[in-house]
């Protein structure tokens, strides 16, 4: 025979599979909410994913390249706090090279001159060796060594490298970690190649007696302060322009943080509201399911046969 | 004649309680996936005698005849199929979704980005011990990760491969079970309850292997089936009572092969496709995580080469190995990361070799975006089975509930035929009854 029947067990299969399939789909948007994240594992949107993935690198980087901002920003304060010093060290060098150049200073008062010149040019060495917060030198460049060494005779040289290295803070942008000593502390006299250090040292030693002029020697020496002064001076401006290059990067950074936070959350994570609505649609919808099956299931010709 | 309503009325007793005994069969069999409906033909009886040239007709009651099972060829083989590219779709989906799990959560791009950003946070300040210890260290995981990837897909691949053994012995024994069942069907008496018991057992055997193997089975008129195997080439499984054994095998790259008997033959359905095609797709992936790798500790080491370390030494080798199974961090000391160019001084703090290190990483070539690629490629991949699946599985369940709807118990019906027979059971004992009474009447003639 091959009537065509309601077969029990297909309904009963039927029912099974729309309650399981409402089931999976309640559990599913459950662990959206308890785990705020629209998708478990990447198949369940291949491209979100994707956009996840790169989101989350370009966060991780971002991330860094902040820290690295912050501490080039630090860094960059240190060596400017040091070349204003210096500025104004020279500037005092330069009011006692006027006073020595007086001819109403004494022997005496030059004498005590070259003594606070010679103190002066101490604390120019050290300033040039300064380090960072972390113990780098601020300004031998790439090097690791200290930036300038002194000789028994006093001649002080640059022995860091002329190029200072530059420090990624955002994408394809780098900025310059400092400046190498020689472009702070060295500058061309006359045509001739000279340092704050050997000006501030012939001073010295012209007062001390090495001239017979001192008075005319610490006239000349005034040109050679004025170039030291005016090279400090443009290392506090380059300084100054890029600490404010390095703010404005961190305030980009600041906004591309957000850009790529509100991406991410727009591309990843649970719209609660959303969700909790069609749960509570699911939930509905399998309740009358359920109890539609519980009515249809005991509606057998067993039970009305007595 | 009293006798005849006598025999008439026993007759229909043995009818009825024969059909209420299929019918209490039928229901006890409402459950049972593999059971077909049966039902009882009846003839009636009518004995015909000629004398001379005068027939003359008596009449018998009713013949219980044979037990017919409800059945359909043609839904049967819809079911099959539909189950058949089912398993193919549903098997292949599970295998690649454990591997997408297997290399999502193992963090291998999560490993080549924190490398990416300890080499950028050391570019601020190349020789700070602690950022050279932590991009080592981030080295190290890196190659942990890539070795963790690998492991997991290695595990996952071996499961498909158990699961294609295991089920190769089922279908072995399913054929070996089909043979035996058509053996016996050919002793098999039409119409009898043996042969409806053993044309089910048939019917299951073939189901356990349509889901296993797309099938082309033949049934012939005797009930019996031979069964060929769909694939290139198709390959006879069983004919007649015999059964021949299908054999899988296993390449170095994991990739699986099927024979029956000498033949070799690749499936074109059921589980067994969705096996040998994930595990193919799992070479794939095994390939491409294998070069992921391998472009890491190409790209680490030929930077190294080309620069210096903190000491001013030359760089050596950061990564061993040639994928993602045997990379390991070799570096000895953090002070040997080669942040410098080559012809660096000693404690150089110029990051040039670094910075083209990073360049190389992220370039699109790289391994991060390589990464990204496979992960994105897997999971597209896994997305579509899944609709596949989905699809098929809705396909699958319409033609189950096609075939419960021909052969399947309605137990509403059962329960009528119930009350019926029950009617006709108590009519037909009425009958005896009466033929009891007329001969009791004639008896009591005085």
């Amino acid at each position: 025979m091959s009537s065509v029947t309601n077969s029990t067990g297909s309904f009963f299969n039927r029912s099974l599979a729309q309650m399981s399939d409402l089931r999976a789909g309640i559990e599913r948007t459950r662990a959206q909410i308890a785990t705020g994240r629209k998708f478990e594992r990447g198949s369940q949107d291949p491209a979100g994913a994707a956009q996840l993935r790169s989101v989350a690198r370009r966060e991780a980087l971002a991330a860094v390249e902040g820290d690295n901002a912050a501490r080039l920003g630090q860094d960059l304060g240190a060596a400017a706090t040091e070349v204003e010093a210096v500025t104004a060290l020279l500037q005092r060098a330069r009011e006692l090279a006027v006073q020595a150049a007086s001819t109403s200073t004494g022997p005496d008062g030059r004498q005590a001159i070259a003594f606070e010149l010679d103190q002066l040019r101490q604390e120019l060495f050290t300033r040039a060796n300064g380090t960072s917060l972390t113990g780098e030198p601020l300004f031998a460049g790439q090097s690791s060594g200290t930036a300038f060494t002194r000789d028994a005779a006093g001649n002080v040289t640059y022995i860091g490298t002329p190029e200072s290295g530059a420090v990624p803070v955002a994408p394809g942008t780098s900025i310059e970690r400092g400046l190498p000593g020689n472009e702070v502390f060295e500058f061309d006299l006359n045509g001739a190649p000279s340092s704050a250090f050997a000006v501030l040292g012939g001073l010295v030693t012209a007062l001390q007696g090495g001239a017979p002029d001192p008075a005319a020697a610490a006239g000349a020496a005034l040109e050679g302060i004025d170039a030291a002064l005016d090279t400090t001076n443009r290392a506090t401006t380059i300084l100054g322009t890029r600490m404010a290059w390095v703010e404005q990067v961190q305030q980009q950074q600041g906004e591309r943080t957000i850009a790529l936070a509100e991406r991410r959350s727009r591309v990843g994570d649970t719209d609660i509201a959303d969700a909790i609505a069609r749960l509570q649609q699911s939930l509905t919808a399998l309740e009358a399911s359920q109890s539609a099956f519980a009515r249809v299931s005991s509606l057998t010709l067993f039970d009305a046969l007595r | 004649m009293p006798t005849a309503i006598f025999t008439i009325g026993r007759s229909g007793l043995t009818a009825s309680r024969r059909s209420l005994e299929l019918t209490a069969q039928n229901i006890a069999n409402a459950a049972n996936p593999d059971y077909s409906r049966r039902n009882l033909t009846q003839g009636e009886l009518v004995m015909t005698g000629t004398i001379g040239t005068n027939p003359q007709d008596s009449l018998g009651g009713v013949r219980p005849g044979i037990i017919e099972r409800a059945e359909s060829a043609l839904v049967q083989r819809q079911a099959r199929d539909a189950s058949s590219a089912l398993s193919a779709a549903e098997t292949e989906f599970l295998a690649l979704r454990e591997a997408e799990s297997a290399l999502e959560t193992s963090g291998v791009f999560t490993g080549i980005v924190d490398f990416e950003a300890a080499l950028t946070r050391l570019q601020n300040n190349p020789l700070e011990p602690a950022l050279r210890l932590s991009a080592v260290e981030a080295a190290r995981k890196m190659a942990g990760n890539f070795r963790i990837a690998n492991g997991t897909l290695a595990n996952a691949r071996s499961l498909v491969q158990a699961e294609a053994s295991a089920e190769t012995l089922t279908v072995n024994e399913l054929a070996k079970e089909l043979a035996a069942i058509n053996a016996d069907l050919v002793g098999a008496r039409e119409g009898t309850a043996g042969r409806a018991a053993l044309l089910d057992a048939r019917d299951k055997a073939l189901r356990g292997l349509a889901e296993e193997f797309g099938i082309q089975p033949t049934i012939n008129a005797n009930g019996t089936a031979d069964v060929t195997l769909a694939g290139t080439p198709p390959v006879a499984l069983v004919t007649g009572a015999s059964a021949q054994a299908v054999r899988v095998s296993f390449a170095a790259d994991g990739t699986a092969s099927f024979a029956v008997g000498a033949t070799s033959f690749a499936p074109a359905g059921g589980a067994m496709a969705g096996r040998a095609s994930a595990l193919a797709e799992m070479a794939g992936l095994q390939t491409n995580l294998d070069g992921i790798a391998a472009s890491a500790i190409a790209l680490s080491n030929t930077a190294q080469a080309n620069g210096v370390g903190a000491d001013g030494s030359a760089g050596q080798p950061l990564f061993a190995g040639s994928g993602a199974g045997d990379i390991a961090m070799v570096l000895a000391s953090a002070d040997g990361l080669a942040t410098a160019p080559a012809g660096a001084p000693v404690g150089s703090r110029d990051t040039a070799n670094l910075a083209a290190l990073l360049a190389a990483l992220a370039a699109p070539t790289g391994p991060s975006s390589g990464a990204d690629r496979l992960l994105l490629g897997l999971s597209s991949r896994v997305s579509a089975l899944e609709t596949r699946t989905d699809g098929l599985a809705v396909v699958s369940a319409s033609a189950e509930a096609e075939l419960l709807r021909e052969t399947g118990v309605d137990l509403d019906s059962e329960a009528a035929n119930l009350v019926r027979l029950q009617q006709a059971f108590e009519a037909n004992s009425r009958v005896i009854q009466v033929a009891a009474e007329l001969f009791d009447t004639i008896l009591g003639i005085r």
